[in-house]
């Protein structure tokens, strides 16, 4: 495997190559998971690490489509992924109403299965994958969500 | 498009599914599906063998916990065999041990259901 600082930063590339906009349906998420991959592999990672980075990234979309789209699928998500030497980041812009995964709160495993619960796994999954989960709110009707993972 | 895929075998009154493929948010009502089946037919002694699975969202975790209650219930399980270190991985770090049974081999999971304790 090259050394990661002989490879050019994806921030370097040419064009709009490291973004995809995509429609809001879940039927797309094979192609968000696939860019992601595309984009990791390109800079070097190594497989797990690739792994946690396109389930936290499917995770994070899967909710906009459910919970702030509600499947509608004319509404769109952009995914855009940057890396310096230490950390690989990911940007998702939708519209909506959004929600700030840090204020989910993670849910007791054990009184979790003891109780047969049902979904709410998404949050914990992506916080346990990624070191770092930022919310903003950047414009009336925009939201922005950063999940980091450092290298 | 990834797909999915679902092939269903029998070993005595147990049905042993193996997934193919990618589970996610998208594919997962298939699973969900072939369950409910299951539980019309009366099947409730199940063996999921992961081997030929690429890919598992907590979409395709869910639908797990959302049958496993039942199945126990009508003295069935679901047992779960063959993951890779990628898919065993998921189900680990959210702690899915402490409530599934998870085996190396299919014919151990079968064995178990045969021989309970």
């Amino acid at each position: 495997m090259p050394s990661r600082s002989l490879i050019l930063p994806i921030s370097e590339m040419k064009d709009d190559n490291n973004k995809i906009l995509i429609k809001s349906s879940t039927k797309n998420l094979a192609e968000v998971r696939n860019f992601i991959e595309e984009k990791a592999l390109l800079i070097g990672l190594d497989s797990q690490v690739i792994n946690q980075i396109i389930l936290s990234v499917d995770e994070a979309c899967t909710n906009i489509i459910k919970y702030t789209h509600n499947y509608n699928d004319t509404n769109t998500i952009e995914v855009k992924v940057s890396d310096t030497d230490n950390q690989f980041q990911v940007e998702i812009k939708y519209k909506g109403e959004g929600f700030d995964p840090n204020k989910v709160k993670t849910p007791d495993m054990v009184e979790y299965f003891k109780n047969y619960k049902v979904g709410g796994l998404g949050i914990p999954m992506m916080k346990k994958f990624m070191n770092k989960i930022e919310y903003n709110h950047i414009k009336p009707d925009l939201n922005q969500l950063i999940l980091t993972k450092s290298l | 498009m990834e797909d999915f895929n679902i092939k269903e075998t029998s070993n005595g009154q147990i049905k042993i599914l193996h997934l193919e493929g990618f589970l996610d948010a998208h594919t997962s009502s298939s699973l969900e599906s072939t369950f409910n089946r299951l539980i019309d037919e009366k099947s409730f002694k199940v063996v999921v063998n992961f081997d030929k699975l690429s890919y598992i969202s907590s979409a395709g975790l869910g639908v797990f916990m959302a049958y496993i209650e039942q199945m126990r219930n009508e003295q069935g399980d679901i047992k779960l065999c063959e993951m890779s270190d990628k898919i065993y991985n998921v189900f680990d770090m959210l702690g899915f041990p402490l409530l599934f049974e998870i085996y190396k081999e299919e014919k151990n999971a079968v064995e178990k259901f045969n021989t309970p304790d």
